[in-house]
Parts: structure tokens; sequence; C-alpha cells
């Protein structure tokens, strides 16, 4: 099977500073994968160049098959075409519902004259009831997201995810700010999803990367230092010296 | 859960019960179908101000809900007066001069009729050509769709350049700034076919209605300022209060966001930008003929900040915010300059309101962008609604 997002030779710059330094990473059409790394690695760079967000000064990214280069096309047509993405900082849409935050989400036509037209069928509130159990808010989809605690605020957006029902999907720090259950739920979640679909997790919890129990691919000042399962990756020195800084 | 248009929008019901309450009330009281206690002049004033307030749910529309802080929609709003004022001004001077030639030894050709037409309008600027821009003045149904088609097609042209180069916030503010000075500048050139400073006149005649007195046509207009009103609410809140609504108010609160979930943020933006462009086009269709006169001046950059400070007292995000703040600044506005307010001796200084009005009006201002930034639809949703959002 051909790998389901191909990134080859990436380099950015800013300012001087090198963020991706010739970085090359590969993932297949179901597989769940943990990037960590040292802050300041290029991970959340790594995930702005998939997602459009910045553009690299050099390098490859493609996507599906037949392979689609992603550096041709818009952050809101990648997004179209299948990759989701899950920020660090949970951003919702505070001032709107559990309910229309998901079903913004939907994967549904995403021009304005569909928009205006819509009407939430039965099988698009079915599916946002059935994310809502998913994500423990079937309770709380009339009220306002911004209501919602820190960690519900996580499992609306990965609910958010779900929704858009991507082949690829970028989560960035999920467990932050959850209680121990919670991050067993997320855990289970993930690995579940990961069974249909690609699922790249940056993380920097050690423990939470463990639970996941997939290969680790770790990044530092910009390309790849190690990968492998993470009892691999952690008995590596040189990854040993970037974490513990020896 | 109960979801029908009316469920969802409690406030259009109130609103249209509200607006026919007023119309009716002004034409039991007017001059020409009622007891007279009301004059002609203030059927006039009400009728513009209902256009103001359709202008200011456009603003709302764009700015409250989607975030595009325009600052050029008066633009639009003028030159759908100068659409339909073409026509008004054409069509009676044709009348006029085709009367006045009837009692000439040989009917007069069309050429001459022309002619005479491009004098009598164009004498003013020292022309007497009909300019090319005129070229559909005859035709009552050609300029209508021209009151759409030219203020909207501008707006999409306009649209598209600011949007797909990502210009946002201060800068899509002032670029529109200078949109609406570049097209004002523009008209008060006597050579741009539209009678430079002048701007267009005697609007308040409507070709073929000639017998019929200002009492009633005052009356008209208001029941069709009226109308256009409550239909724009109505199509306002149908298109904010669905799914389009939300992706909207997503990209006020956060575009980058959004545009991560595959919305074409730009399209959005331009979809909002020139529909709204639209309806001030209209709302000034209407205004115009009410008002009499359109000229440049109108379309000055400071005409659209008004509008802005409107829908900021009213309160935006709410569509009958941005009514209440047309309505109340506009009426206040007209009271205030119109030298009805009686002044304020303070023995040692008179405050004469014409000159204070504006003082007053942007210390309104300041103290409502400081202590209701949800303006005077904020103080209401304190009062009737739980999820003041």
């Amino acid at each position: 099977m051909s790998a389901l997002l191909e990134v080859l030779g990436v380099s950015v710059t800013f300012d001087g500073f090198r963020a991706i330094n010739d970085l090359s990473f590969s993932i297949q059409p179901a597989e769940l994968r943990a990037i960590i790394g040292p802050n300041g690695a290029g991970k959340t760079t790594f995930m702005d160049i998939v997602t459009g967000k910045t553009r690299p000064d050099s390098g490859r990214v493609q996507f599906g098959t037949p392979p689609i280069d992603l550096l041709r096309l818009r952050e809101s047509d990648i997004a179209k075409i299948g990759i989701g993405r899950k920020f660090q900082r949970p951003t919702v849409f505070e001032a709107q519902t559990v309910f229309d935050n998901l079903s913004m989400a939907l994967k549904n036509e995403r021009s304005p004259f569909a928009a205006l037209g819509y009407k939430a069928g039965k099988p698009d509130v079915e599916r946002i009831e059935e994310i809502a159990s998913e994500i423990g808010l079937a309770e709380q989809l009339q009220r306002l997201s911004g209501e919602l605690s820190h960690g519900q605020k996580q499992w609306l957006e990965i609910g958010m995810l779900l929704a858009q029902d991507p082949q690829l999907l970028l989560v960035d720090e999920p467990a932050a700010g959850m209680t121990l259950g919670e991050r067993e739920h997320t855990t289970d979640l993930l690995v579940r999803t990961a069974k249909t679909r690609a699922v790249i997790v940056v993380e920097h919890d050690m423990e939470f990367v463990r639970r996941l129990d997939c290969p680790v691919t770790v990044l530092h000042e910009g390309s790849v230092l190690a990968e492998g399962s993470l009892d691999h990756v952690t008995a590596n020195p040189q990854v040993i010296e970037v974490y513990l800084g020896r | 859960m109960k979801n029908t248009f009316l469920a969802r929008n409690p406030s259009v019901l109130v609103f249209i019960l509200l607006l026919a309450v007023i119309t009716l009330l002004a034409t039991v009281f007017s001059e020409a179908y009622g007891s007279g206690l009301l004059p002609t002049n203030y059927v006039k004033i009400l009728g513009k101000t209902l256009c103001l307030c359709l202008i200011a749910i456009a603003m709302d529309l764009v700015w409250g809900y989607c975030g595009i802080l325009s600052l050029g929609h008066f633009a639009f709003f003028g030159l759908g007066g100068y659409m339909i004022g073409m026509w008004l001004m054409y069509a009676r001077t044709e009348d006029i001069v085709i009367a006045s030639m009837t009692n000439a030894a040989l009917p007069p050709t069309p050429d001459e009729v022309r002619d005479a037409i491009g004098t009598q309008i164009f004498g003013v600027v020292g022309g007497s050509d009909v300019p090319l821009v005129w070229s559909f003045a005859h035709s009552l149904p050609i300029q209508l769709a021209l009151v759409v088609a030219v203020p909207g097609l501008l707006a999409l042209v306009f649209g598209w350049l600011a949007f797909r180069s990502r210009v946002t916030g201060v800068y899509l503010s002032i670029l529109t700034q200078a949109m609406t000075l570049a097209l004002s500048l523009y008209l008060f050139q006597n050579d741009s076919g539209l009678r430079g400073n002048n701007g267009l006149s005697g609007l308040q005649n409507i070709p073929g209605l000639t017998d019929t007195p200002q009492s009633v046509l005052s009356i008209w207009f208001m029941w069709g300022s009226a109308l256009a009103l409550g239909l724009g609410y109505i199509f306002a809140a149908w298109m904010v209060s669905g799914k389009f609504g939300n992706v909207v108010k997503a990209i006020r609160d956060d575009e980058a966001r959004i545009r991560f979930l595959g919305y074409s943020v730009e399209a959005y933006k331009l979809f909002i930008f020139t529909v709204t462009a639209v309806i001030a086009a209209i709302a000034g269709a209407i205004y115009y003929p009410q008002a009499g006169i359109v000229n440049p001046a109108e379309i000055a950059p400071i005409a659209s900040i008004y509008l802005a400070v409107w829908v900021a007292i009213g309160g935006r995000g709410r569509l009958y915010g941005a009514v209440i703040g047309a309505a109340l600044v506009s009426l206040l506005s007209s009271w205030f300059t119109g030298g009805q307010a009686p002044d304020l001796p303070l023995g040692f200084y008179t405050v004469k309101w014409v000159d204070w009005w504006q003082v007053l009006l942007g210390l309104s201002f300041v103290l409502v962008t400081l202590f209701a930034p949800r303006g005077i639809a904020g103080m209401f949703d304190r009062l009737f609604r739980k999820d003041a959002a």
C-alpha cells in the first residue's frame, strides 16, 4: 500500500531560523503515529505545512492516491480533500452552541449557496447526536460552547474533527488539561479512529504516548531524529541527550 | 426541538408589527389620507428614516455578523440613488420638452427632443449632449436593473480584489474609505456625465405622476420604504439564522479556524459584501426620490462612518440593534440640526445644538463603546434574553 501522506525533503526558514530542515516523513492510510520532540523541534510548523498555513521554501508534500500536491492548495481546499486539524489551544466557536459547532464541521457542501439552503436533515442530526455522545457532550448540545470547561472544549474540538470525516487527522496535544479518566477515553477514541484512517498525534506527555502504543517519530531541530516504538526511541542515546540536555 | 423560522427569530414578528403600526399611524395622521396632523415634510423624514434603517441592516450584516468593518457602504447607497435619479430626471425632462414643443409648426424629431433634453439637464455643467452613461435613462426597467447591477458589480470587483489578497481589519476599512472617496471625487467632476457637484435634482417629481400632490406621493413612498425595510429584515434574519449565519459569525470570531474546517472565507466575505451592497443600493434608490436630490457630497467618506456609528450605538450583531441605532441617531440628528432643538442658555455661554450635536454624538459613541459594547440592543438583551451571545 502506498503512503497516504508523503513529506519529502521539506525545509522552511523564518527570519533566518530553520524551523524545518530537510524533513521527510510518511504515514499509511490507517496508521496511528505519535510525534514527540522538545520545544522548538518543529512539530507545530510541520502541521502548519501539511494544512497549508505555512509554505515551505523547498520540498514536496503529497497526499492520497493519485498523489495531490498539497503545496498548491489553499487551507480550505486542503481541509476539503480530507485533512483535519485539532489545535493545541482548543479553538471552538464560543458564541455558538455545541450543535452548531458540530454542524459546521459536518462533511457537507461548503459553498455560501449550499450553506444558505442548508437544512439539518435527519441523517445529519443523528450523526451529530452520535458524535456528541461519543465525546460525552450529548446533554450539552444546546449550550453555548463558550460555557464548556476546558476539557469539554478539547472534546468538542475532537468531535468537530470526527464530524469532518477526514482521511488524515492532525491532533496537537489532545490530552492537555484533561483528567486521567478523560485521557483514557481520548486514547481509546484515537486508537479506534486510527483503524480506518491516519492519525498523527503531537504530544509532550510521554505517559500519554505510551498509552497510545504506536510508532513514534522524534523531531529535533526540524528533522527526524529517530523513529520506531517508544521503547526503541527512548533507548536511543541521541534522543536521551536531546531530552535531558546532557 | 422547535426550529421554525419564527421560533429562531422572535424579533421578526414584533418588528413587522411595529413597522405596520408606525406606517398606519403616519397614514392616519397624514395630510393626504388622514387628519393632517402630520405635515408632509415629516412623512418624508419618516420614509427616509426607514431607508436608513435598511442600509443599517446591511451594515450590520457585513460588520456586526461577518466582522468586515466596511466604511464604504454609503457609496452603494448613493449609487443606487444615482441610478434611479437618472431615469427620474430624464423622463421628467423629456415630458416637459415634448410638452413645450407641441405648439411648434412641425412635430419635433427624436434628435431635436434629445438635444433639448441634453441642454435642459446638462446646461448647468456647460454641456448639451446626453453623455453615454445616460444611454438607458429613458427606460425605467433598465435603470431599475442598474440600481442592482452597478453597485453590485462594483462591490463584486472591489471585494474580489480585496478579499483575495486577504486584506482584513483596519486595512480593509481604509480601502473602503478610499473607494467611496474616489467615487465621490469622480462624481464631483463636471465631465463625469452626472452633473458634477450639482448632482441629480428634482427627484421628488415622479414622471407621469405630475398631477399627484407630494402629500400623496410621500405616503406611497413611505409605504414602499416600509415594505422594503420589512422584506430586508426578514431576508437578513433568514440569512443569519441558518448555517450560513453560523459560518459568517465563525468568520467574524476566528477566521483562520473556519478556514481549517474547509470553508472558503473569501467566498463568504465576497458573497455577503456584494449582497449587502445591493441592499444598500435598493435602500438608496427608495431614499433619494424622497430626499429630492442626490449629489457627490452624499457619498463623502464621513457618511459611511456615520453608518458604522449608528450600528455601533444601536448594537451590532443584532438586526433590531441596527434599526434602533439608525432610527434614533438619524431622527435625533435631523431634530438637533434642523433648528427645532431649543438652545441651551448657560448664562456665560449658549449651547447651540446645530454646532454641539456632533459633539454629543461623538461623546455618546465613546460612551457606548466603553460602557455598552453591545449598544442599545445589548441592554435589551439583558432584559429579555438569557442567551445573550
